[in-house]
């Protein structure tokens, strides 16, 4: 008995007290960044992993991902008329992106610039890893492209472009360690120059890249060069926007009128040069959905209905026009919803999400040659696109043609999240006008149903027709750009460096 | 014998005197109680040979010398005796030298004898606890004790009170205290013990009691004790009760549906005027809008704009219906607690068995918590030199735990509050309010699809609560295994193995067919929740009197502790059918992962303790733990304490003076850490990468900032007391003053986050807790019959912070600067509404540095606004004693700081959430004729006034009738013809009764000053009876 308590005793002892590793514990579902960064393969990862948090991660129901910077964009123009529910109203009444203390000011901030880092560290650090030497270029040539559309993105929404001059955001080409300190704000030409600068890196470390044509988020030739066009149209540098939203389309033909028609949530789209694909089991981004789908049962908020006043803008054998239904549903009588988007699987709530497509390239073209006087080229451009939505020819002669192609952005990109970017960038203004009879009373809109029958219904405009001081939209205002999170101007001494 | 020399021999090499020897052994018992007496001396007289007895009395001593003939037994406090030497049992009893009693209480690894003690240990009694209806132990900290404060800031059935002890000594690493079981540190859940089975809890407060759990101490450590058999055959003890259950506090009060539709229009009309329409346009669109933005028209089909273009009712519109959502949401708990145990002791054992049943009902629908606890602690005196024993616990809980402290919007305690009175909770005719039927003369629930989405549309909780589940299964299991060898006199050998397992199964389902989730089919969420943790531990003492007068305490030993979760969580929706709710039944697998964490502790640590002539005290402690969440250059630290007390009353020049029993001085000083970054933190020193895979392809990137240079935060820790006793301990007390400085505090330091992190931890600053404690006991009134004794503890203590990298940090709503509590608000000022717009308005510092005011709320700038913690904080118990009857009541107080109400924000909305309620302070909104008003106009147009500001900060003193006991212990007499020992019938209640000022919001919520949407405090009544036979 006693020799047995001795055994175990000196046996613990042994046991507890001389086994080395005791103290060395491993995380489960955590990697060490030397493993990661060893292989090209493991490189891969990171790249995969980025783009998964900056689509997926929830900041609140009202900011489901990346994405949600689309929405808001289109919440913040003048065609979607937000309705008071849940998720975007605040940024439809310009009382939340200006406002440093929102959430969604600071969700935005954290996603794009915890992205920019993770490609960081891709830039850095691929070159090192043991692999293909091929991938390692591919590799390096994607995180260049995101690490564009994030600075592309902060370029769009932070600060006007007037002169290049004014102060923006900061810029990180390094990945940040224990140590870092904050930058101070680059300027709005400078976030450009950057941008251009990793979009034409990216280009050749891509050329021989061909992702299958169902893993349209991988980033391939084709992305870099339509970032490349929104990023020199952004910055009126219009004959490079021309030759590389030409290059961008190349591959990706207009959809017919009847796949406008089917809900923009599917990514084998042939028009689609970029999206993000959802999946039952990785569906956090399709929570952008409840807010854009207006008419899916089980869509939670449906709150992007249209601006009456946008509907004025088509004529009717166009096929865009077909979206549009006025609401008799007591709870949202008088709303006129735009169908555009509608969950893929209703079932499951899930739905892919566009992020670019030839429409807006069509576009870019159309409206680069006319800012550089090329009126035909740009009408034939235009009409490429009118003629895919069977609507009329522009016959125009020229005068107002870049605000007719601003239009039919408006038209063509509704809700796809090119709204404020646009307003931001051509010193445009908000439109929004009250939806009323004459003498001020409601609006009675006769709303045709399926039996023949007519319902008469109040007809729902914009609720928030000024700005919230008070005073009208103005070119330039700063209601429209989103502020800088009041964590970085308390956390960031160089900032205003 | 034979064996436990091999023992010594292997162990400690060869002694070189073997000689004839006699074994002494015997038990100790005072002779007041007849209660055994730990750490009493047994000397042989003249010599130094002797040994002290253990915690159940008793003592074996092996005499040498043939000619010793008498031994000494000493206690302090009672008198000394001498007995002859005899190898038969000895029963010796002392009695009291007639001046203090004292009182042996539990600390680090042994027990100690409070009154001479060097460090500051407060003791709650098992008699303190059964007083308490609670279904945690933690909730019945709350006013028993100096220096513990506790915060139940959630009444769902089982839930857990915050605890801390002597103030907030870390701010992002875990502030709780370490919990300690039956000697051991707890890994279990602290809802699967039964405050029944508990003997004594006691809460070390100081270095000098606490510094020997090293890394885990710093913020205080409490101790559970559980109950032994006693002296004495079989003891049964029974225990029932049944009660019932209620809100504490009234929720926030809200307008009428009446007073609501005459300010929803007001909120449109003013936007409409603010988008530039005109008057009688903006009237009249907020008629033609009010019913459609609100959903629903409680006036009927008959009065299609009830409120007129004047914004007043229209003559003759009446409500047709009133439903309270929030009277739905809630009931009448119902409560049943059931407790049997058996105990007794033999010569050579002691057992404790028992079983408990607890059903707690929740408040609110849905809500609930249920346990079945069983427990067996066994020691057996298996030789004359070892003693062996197991404490085995097993619970079982089934909690139904709806969301709540969450800001979901199926929270079932918000649910109700932001659920207005004209949405109907049954089908209503649209145009007589008459209940609509179903074929079976039924009333159907209304899901409301017409309600905006600040009003929960598709959902009714009233109906789906019963349907849906939110269930949180745990299984306990607790083992505390020892032996402990005597080796040679007063040298022995104590190992322990301790486990704590615990199983957490959450599942949580939606149905298929009504509220929330019926679009996607339901849902269902299991989720795993699996720690294992054990303890080993190897400790020598060694205890020793030499010459009558010195006494000499040692330890030394060793200690291990694994602690491992492991995680695993499956979430699927579309239900096959109604009526299933597992994982197998639903279609869709929403998601599925699982992972495990691992963390380590190793320690070497060694006490000594001395005393001379029971007068002076001296004590020291060293500990080296290392730990696994450090970089192992830095994982290992050293905590250290020493102490002193000196027991003024054993001199000769006090020893007479009759009216003082007891006077003590005493003071400790010593080191102590942490490293508890929180949950989850296990490997901030190092570079990882969180796996995060994409559409099929494995994924992974850098969520969180790594540290190398992380470590412990230590905990420096003074104490100084004075202990009395006076009148024949009529009157006594103890006065404490404390001071806890705290440095390398682990922090989450904010980044800027376009660093693409938005904190890193790091060791910065320095913070100081210093205090004072005061706990009186006086009983003014002592008759044959009739007794009074007041109890009374307070504790102030002030929070600073002494040192910052940087001159500010400021994290949400709190703002750390040098000379500032931690729990310092930084907030916008509220700078009233402004008479001529009716806008809300805030401070700001203008460039000039003089003060402006604005109603620009993201321009507005913030100041420190005072802090959450309290002045002064503690309890009051009175207990009259009649006889049989025994009446008892406990007042727990916190005087002073602040809470910033954001639950009241909900109700307080302009007019930007159609449908939601107003709470009646909305009634005073500004108007032309109402322009000096703290409450702005009301607008569609959000103004910011319901963000955060120094508005919303509210006083948060409150003092709670925590406990009211009404017992009667039947005539003794009717006992024995009964065959009982006791009959005891009672009556409790708790939080009977609060005194606060905010009304509408629990005043008990987080130490730190926030809401959180929390499940309220609830209110008890119940009756019970105890017997014992």
């Amino acid at each position: 008995m006693n020799k047995k308590l001795l055994l175990i005793i000196f046996a613990a002892l042994a046991f507890s007290a001389c086994k080395k590793d005791f103290l060395d514990t491993k995380p489960t579902n955590a990697v060490p960044d030397d493993q990661v960064f060893s292989t090209a393969d493991n490189v891969e990862t990171v790249l995969n992993g980025t783009w998964s948090y900056m689509f997926e991660e929830f900041f609140s129901y009202a900011v489901p991902g990346y994405k949600s910077i689309n929405l808001t964009s289109d919440a913040m123009g003048s065609d979607v008329a937000v309705i008071s529910s849940y998720g975007f109203s605040a940024a439809y009444g310009y009382t939340e992106m200006n406002d440093n203390t929102k959430n969604r000011v600071s969700a935005y901030w954290t996603i794009l610039y915890k992205v920019i880092d993770n490609c960081n560290n891709i830039i850095a650090r691929v070159d090192n890893a043991t692999g293909d030497d091929s991938k390692k270029q591919r590799l390096k040539g994607q995180a260049y492209a995101l690490r564009a559309n994030c600075y592309l993105t902060l370029a769009s929404f932070y600060q006007f472009n007037k002169t290049g001059a004014e102060k923006a955001v900061p810029i990180y080409t390094t990945p940040s360690g224990p140590t870092s300190v904050g930058k101070p704000k680059a300027t709005i030409g400078e976030v450009y120059k950057l941008v251009i600068d990793d979009l034409q890196k990216a280009l050749p470390l891509l050329k021989d890249y061909q992702r299958s044509g169902t893993q349209k988020w991988k980033i391939d030739a084709s992305v870099v060069n339509g970032l490349l066009a929104r990023a020199y149209l952004y910055n009126r540098q219009w004959p490079e926007a021309i030759t590389s939203a030409i290059a961008a389309r190349n591959g990706y033909p207009l959809m017919s009128g009847d796949e406008y028609n089917k809900g923009f949530s599917d990514i084998s789209n042939g028009e689609w040069i970029w999206g993000h694909a959802q999946t039952p089991n990785q569906s956090n981004a399709s929570y952008n959905f409840h807010f854009l789908d207006v008419s899916t049962p089980a869509s939670y908020y449906q709150s992007f209905m249209a601006d009456p006043y946008f509907k004025n803008f088509f004529d009717s054998a166009d096929v865009r026009f077909r979206l549009f239904d006025w609401d008799t549903l007591p709870d949202q009588e008088g709303f006129l919803r735009y169908k555009k988007f509608r969950f893929r699987d209703p079932g499951a709530l899930i739905g892919d999400l566009v992020l670019m497509r030839s429409a807006e390239m069509y576009l870019i073209e159309a409206e680069a040659y006319a800012q550089n006087g090329n009126t035909g080229k740009a009408a034939a451009a235009l009409n490429v696109l009118r003629d895919a939505r069977s609507a009329t020819h522009y016959t125009g002669n020229g005068s107002h043609l870049v605000d007719t192609i601003l239009v039919e952005r408006r038209k063509e990109l509704w809700g796809e999240g090119f709204s404020l970017s646009d307003i931001i960038r051509t010193g445009g203004t908000v439109v929004r006008k009250p939806f009323l009879s004459y003498n001020g009373q409601d609006s009675i809109i006769r709303v045709p149903r399926g039996d023949g029958s007519f319902v008469e219904v109040a007809g729902q405009g914009h609720q928030t027709l000024k700005q919230p001081d008070g005073t009208a939209f103005t070119p330039y205002s700063n209601f429209y750009l989103f502020a800088i999170p009041i964590t970085e101007v308390q956390n960031n001494p160089n900032l205003n460096n | 014998m034979l064996q436990r020399l091999l023992l010594s021999l292997l162990l400690f090499g060869p002694l070189a005197i073997f000689a004839q020897s006699r074994t002494v052994t015997g038990r100790i018992y005072s002779a007041k109680d007849n209660t055994p007496l730990p750490g009493a001396t047994v000397v042989v007289k003249g010599t130094t040979n002797g040994t002290v007895s253990d915690p159940n009395g008793n003592f074996t001593l092996q005499v040498n010398d043939p000619a010793a003939t008498t031994l000494v037994i000493r206690f302090v406090g009672l008198e000394s005796q001498e007995v002859p030497v005899s190898t038969t049992p000895l029963n010796i009893s002392l009695k009291s030298a007639g001046k203090d009693i004292d009182e042996v209480v539990v600390v680090a690894y042994g027990t100690a004898k409070k009154n001479s003690y060097t460090g500051s240990v407060a003791t709650i009694k098992s008699d303190e606890l059964v007083n308490r209806q609670v279904s945690n132990v933690t909730k019945a900290l709350q006013g028993l004790a100096a220096g513990v404060q506790s915060s139940a800031s959630s009444g769902q059935p089982g839930s857990e009170a915050t605890i801390r002890i002597r103030g907030v000594g870390s701010i992002n690493a875990s502030a709780d205290p370490l919990y300690v079981v039956d000697g051991v540190p707890y890994g279990g859940s602290l809802s699967a013990i039964n405050p029944y089975d508990i003997e004594s809890i006691s809460v070390l407060k100081d270095a000098a009691s606490s510094a020997l759990y090293g890394s885990r101490g710093a913020n205080g450590v409490i101790i559970i004790t559980t109950k032994k058999g006693k002296k004495g055959g079989n003891n049964i003890d029974v225990r029932v009760s049944q009660g019932y259950s209620n809100r504490a506090v009234k929720d926030y009060e809200k307008v009428s549906t009446d007073q609501y539709f005459q300010m929803y229009w007001e909120a449109l009309r003013n936007a409409g005027l603010t988008n530039g329409l005109s008057p009688t346009t903006a009237a009249a669109q907020a008629s033609s809008n009010l019913v459609r933005r609100v959903g629903i028209n409680p006036y009927g089909t008959a009065f299609p704009q009830p409120v007129g273009t004047d914004g007043k009712l229209v003559s003759g519109a009446k409500p047709l219906w009133d439903d309270s959502w929030n009277d739905a949401m809630q009931r009448t708990g119902h409560r049943t607690e059931a407790d049997l145990n058996i105990s007794g002791a033999t010569d050579k054992s002691r057992y404790y068995i028992a079983g408990g049943y607890l059903d707690d009902q929740g408040i609110y629908l849905g809500s609930g918590f249920k346990r079945y606890n069983v427990r067996s602690n066994v020691e057996l005196d298996a030789k004359k030199w070892l003693k062996v024993g197991l404490n085995l616990s097993g619970a079982h809980s089934d909690q139904q735990a709806p969301p709540s402290e969450d800001s979901r919007s199926d929270n079932y305690v918000n649910y109700g509050r932001l659920m207005s009175n004209f949405y109907p909770i049954y089908q209503r005719d649209k145009a007589t309010g008459q209940y609509i039927l179903d074929a079976n003369g039924n009333k159907i629930f209304d899901f409301g699809s017409y309600r905006p989405s600040a009003d929960n549309p598709n959902s009714n909780l009233v109906a789906t609560s019963a349907i849906d589940k939110h269930n949180v299964i745990r299984d306990d299991v607790s083992a505390r295994v020892y032996g402990e060898a005597t080796i040679w006199r007063g040298l022995k050998f104590k190992s322990s193995y301790n486990a704590d397992y615990t199983n957490r199964q959450s599942h949580d389902y939606t149905n298929p067919t009504l509220g929330f989730d019926a679009e996607v089919g339901g849902t269902v969420e299991k989720a795993t929740y699996r720690t294992f943790s054990w303890t080993f531990n190897n400790l020598l003492t060694y205890e020793e009197t030499f010459n009558e007068k010195h006494h000499l305490s040692l330890l030394a030993g060793q200690e291990a502790y694994k602690y491992q979760t492991t995680f695993m969580d499956g979430q699927k929706s579309g239900f096959s059918l109604p009526g299933l709710d597992e994982l197998s039944d639903a279609s869709l697998i929403k998601d599925l992962q699982g992972y495990t964490d691992t963390y380590t502790l190793s320690s070497y640590l060694g006490r000594a303790e001395y005393d001379y002539e029971g007068k002076y005290f001296l004590s020291g402690s060293l500990r080296r733990d290392g730990s696994s969440r450090f970089a192992p250059n830095r994982r290992w630290g050293t905590f250290w304490s020493v102490g002193a007390s000196w027991k003024l009353t054993e001199e000769k020049a006090l020893k007479n003076v009759s009216w003082l029993d007891l006077l003590t001085l005493r003071a400790s000083y010593g080191g102590q850490g942490n490293d508890n970054l929180g949950p989850d933190s296990y490997y901030n020193y190092y570079p990882l990468l969180e796996v995060n895979s994409n559409l099929g392809e494995g994924g992974t990137y850098r969520r969180f900032l790594y540290n190398p240079l992380l470590k412990w935060e230590t905990n420096l820790n003074f104490n100084a007391g004075v202990d009395f006793a006076l009148f024949n301990n009529r009157f006594s007390g103890t006065l404490e003053f404390f001071q806890r400085s705290s440095k390398d505090l682990l922090y989450s330091k904010p980044l800027a986050p376009s660093l693409g992190f938005g904190s890193i931890a790091q060791n910065i600053g320095a913070l100081k807790n210093t205090g004072a404690e005061l706990t009186l006991h006086g009983i003014p009134v002592k008759t044959k019959d009739f007794s009074w004794a007041i109890d009374l503890n307070m504790t102030r203590y002030r929070n600073k912070v002494t040192e910052l990298p940087q001159k500010t940090i400021i994290s949400g709503t709190k703002r750390l600067e040098v000379g500032k509590s931690i729990y310092e608000f930084y907030l916008r000022q509220w700078a009233g509404v402004d008479p001529n717009t009716g806008l809300p308005q805030w401070y700001v510092d203008k460039a000039d540095g003089s003060k402006g005011i604005t109603n620009n709320y993201s321009s507005a700038s913030l100041y420190g606004s005072g802090s959450s913690l309290p002045d002064v904080y503690g309890g009051i118990t009175n207990t009259f004693n009649y006889k049989g009857f025994s009446f008892s009541f406990l007042v727990a107080y916190s005087l002073g700081g602040k809470v910033l109400d954001q639950d009241y924000l909900f109700l307080l909305g302009t007019g930007t959430s159609p449908g939601r309620p107003f709470a009646t302070e909305m009634l005073n909104h500004w108007t032309p004729d109402n322009k000096n008003t703290d409450v702005p106009k009301l607008t569609t147009i959000n103004t910011n006034w319901t963000s955060v500001s120094s508005r919303f900060l509210y006083d948060a003193s409150y003092a709670r009738l925590k406990s009211v006991n009404l017992s009667y212990n039947l005539p003794a007499l009717w006992m024995e013809k009964a065959h009982l020992h006791n009959v005891m019938i009672y009556l409790q209640g708790e939080n009977l009764f609060t005194l606060y000022k905010h009304k509408g919001l629990d005043p008990e919520q987080s130490i730190g000053g926030t809401t959180y949407y929390r499940y309220p405090a609830i209110k008890s009544l119940s009756a019970g009876i105890n017997l014992s036979f």
